[in-house]
């Protein structure tokens, strides 16, 4: 504890552009987070309606895909896609990378990190998409081919607004762990917040007239910059999943309890005991 | 086709031993997390204020702290400040444990919410006492709530454990006897597959166990 909160181990925050370099690492790992996300959801849906195909050969190959990416470490396939991406495409990328871009993005890594990223989390984006849309009753599928729609309308018009609405509070969550899982491609040597950490804590030619920080202390201050952002994301999920409640897009058919709106009148459902059967 | 069992067979031990440890570490951490995450959801739920405050710091910190920052933060840190030195096994067992009973502490929580303040109620109200209430009424229900979310809990800190051997940490689990064999005969995909399958046969077999407890332990009502 002596040690924790020794003001001489402490320094280094104040120390040259110690805390500025840290926090420039943390806002790579923050875009990096955004742009994976705005992919995986895309791709996400993809395959989603893939799953959700009526031809066989679709819906297996979908599922099949969903599967093993799925259930891989996140690390390993990133590490796949690191070695297994052509040279040439990397240096290509080195050549031809804006120069507005941060110094992170001209690794030509990037682009192993944002493909594993995005490949890990589409196929967890399509599990939350998949399950937001079967969610909704059958009937609403049905009611939309009875009114003479095409599936490509039914998805448009019915099923996809309710089923996309539903899984925002999955998606925000799992927005939280990809923010995490950014620290991983540290290890395939993009520039981020833990190389900038261990620049921080080694003595280092070109930091060598600032103060070295303690290791146990940076990545307390970096864990505290990702506890910051992820718990006001995780408010902000569970607020959106109250507002939906209130909202009322729902009125659960089984669930004996909650309420809702049902055709603009405020509903509440009671605990209505199941008969139970004789024996 | 030959290559790729060439690269099995050339390596099967090294493979096999990743495999095992990489199950040590999970079952090692599983331990931690379910004695560190029962006792931390049990505060959470407790009548308790300050209790409660004490099991919402731990939860939000573990929750949201990226894990490989966790290791570094636990392992360098903790290293070089020369207090104690941290074996690395038990350094990343205690990091993936303590990280994942955040989560199940929460779902701890959940369930024990899930039974319904009516119950307790009810059962208080017969003349049961607080603690029959608790081992009668609320936990037999709150376990069977509780256990197929633990379960995905472990497949998702299966999944995780991956990071013990990739960081500085090291342990010689699958994912790093891999990236040793990789590294001896440069056969990327050869390599890799093998890995993958030994991954999916972990991952796969507890979903499958995991869905199968899912609808066995479903409460009827």
């Amino acid at each position: 504890m002596t040690y924790l909160f020794d003001a001489g181990n402490w320094e280094w925050i104040t120390s040259g552009n110690n805390l500025r370099f840290i926090f420039q690492g943390f806002l790579i790992n923050l875009q990096i987070a955004v742009v994976a996300m705005v992919f995986s959801l895309v791709f996400g849906l993809l395959l989603a309606l893939g799953n959700l195909s009526k031809s066989k050969v679709v819906s297996v190959t979908a599922r099949t895909w969903v599967d093993v990416w799925r259930n891989l470490p996140l690390i390993f396939v990133l590490l796949f896609f690191a070695l297994a991406l052509p040279g040439d495409w990397y240096s290509a990328w080195e050549d031809n990378v804006p120069s507005f871009l941060p110094s992170a993005y001209e690794n030509g890594r990037i682009l192993a990190a944002i493909l594993g990223l995005v490949i890990y989390n589409s196929a967890v984006m399509c599990e939350i998409m998949r399950a937001g849309i079967v969610s909704l009753e059958k009937g609403q599928g049905d009611a939309a081919a009875s009114l003479g729609m095409r599936y490509w309308q039914s998805m448009k018009l019915v099923i996809l607004p309710q089923g996309l609405r539903r899984m925002v509070p999955a998606t925000v969550s799992q927005l939280i762990t990809l923010n995490k899982d950014t620290t991983l491609v540290s290890i395939i040597g993009i520039r981020e917040v833990v190389r900038h950490a261990k620049t921080v804590t080694n003595a280092n030619p070109f930091t060598a007239e600032f103060v070295k920080g303690p290791p146990l202390q940076v990545y307390l201050v970096i864990g505290l910059m990702f506890i910051v952002v992820n718990f006001a994301l995780s408010r902000l999920a569970s607020r959106l999943e109250v507002g939906q409640r209130k909202a009322g897009t729902e009125v659960q058919g089984d669930g004996p309890r909650g309420s809702g709106r049902l055709d603009g009148h405020d509903v509440t459902l009671v605990p209505v005991p199941t008969p139970r059967r004789r024996k | 086709m030959g290559d790729y069992w060439r690269v099995l067979s050339n390596n099967l031990p090294d493979y096999l031993s990743g495999f095992l440890t990489t199950c040590q570490v999970v079952g090692a951490a599983f331990l931690i997390a379910m004695v560190v995450g029962v006792t931390v959801g049990a505060l959470r739920a407790a009548p308790s204020t300050f209790l409660n405050r004490i099991g919402f710091i731990y939860v939000e910190f573990f929750r949201n702290i990226p894990l490989l920052v966790l290791i570094y933060l636990v392992y360098d840190g903790i290293n070089r400040a020369g207090i104690i030195s941290l074996d690395r096994f038990i350094a990343g067992a205690a990091c993936l444990g303590l990280y994942t009973a955040a989560y199940v502490a929460e779902s701890i929580r959940s369930g024990v919410f899930a039974v319904g303040q009516g119950q307790v109620e009810a059962g208080l109200s017969l003349g049961f006492t607080q603690r029959e209430v608790l081992t009668k009424i609320v936990l037999p229900q709150a376990i069977r709530t509780v256990i197929p979310p633990i379960g995905n809990l472990v497949i998702a800190m299966t999944k995780n454990s991956a990071i013990l051997g990739g960081s500085l940490l090291a342990i010689n689990d699958l994912l790093l006897r891999t990236r040793q064999i990789y590294a001896s005969n440069f056969k990327l995909y050869q390599t890799f597959l093998w890995a993958t399958i030994g991954y999916l046969i972990i991952t796969i077999t507890m979903t499958v166990i995991v869905r199968k407890l899912e609808t066995r332990l479903a409460i009827r009502r």
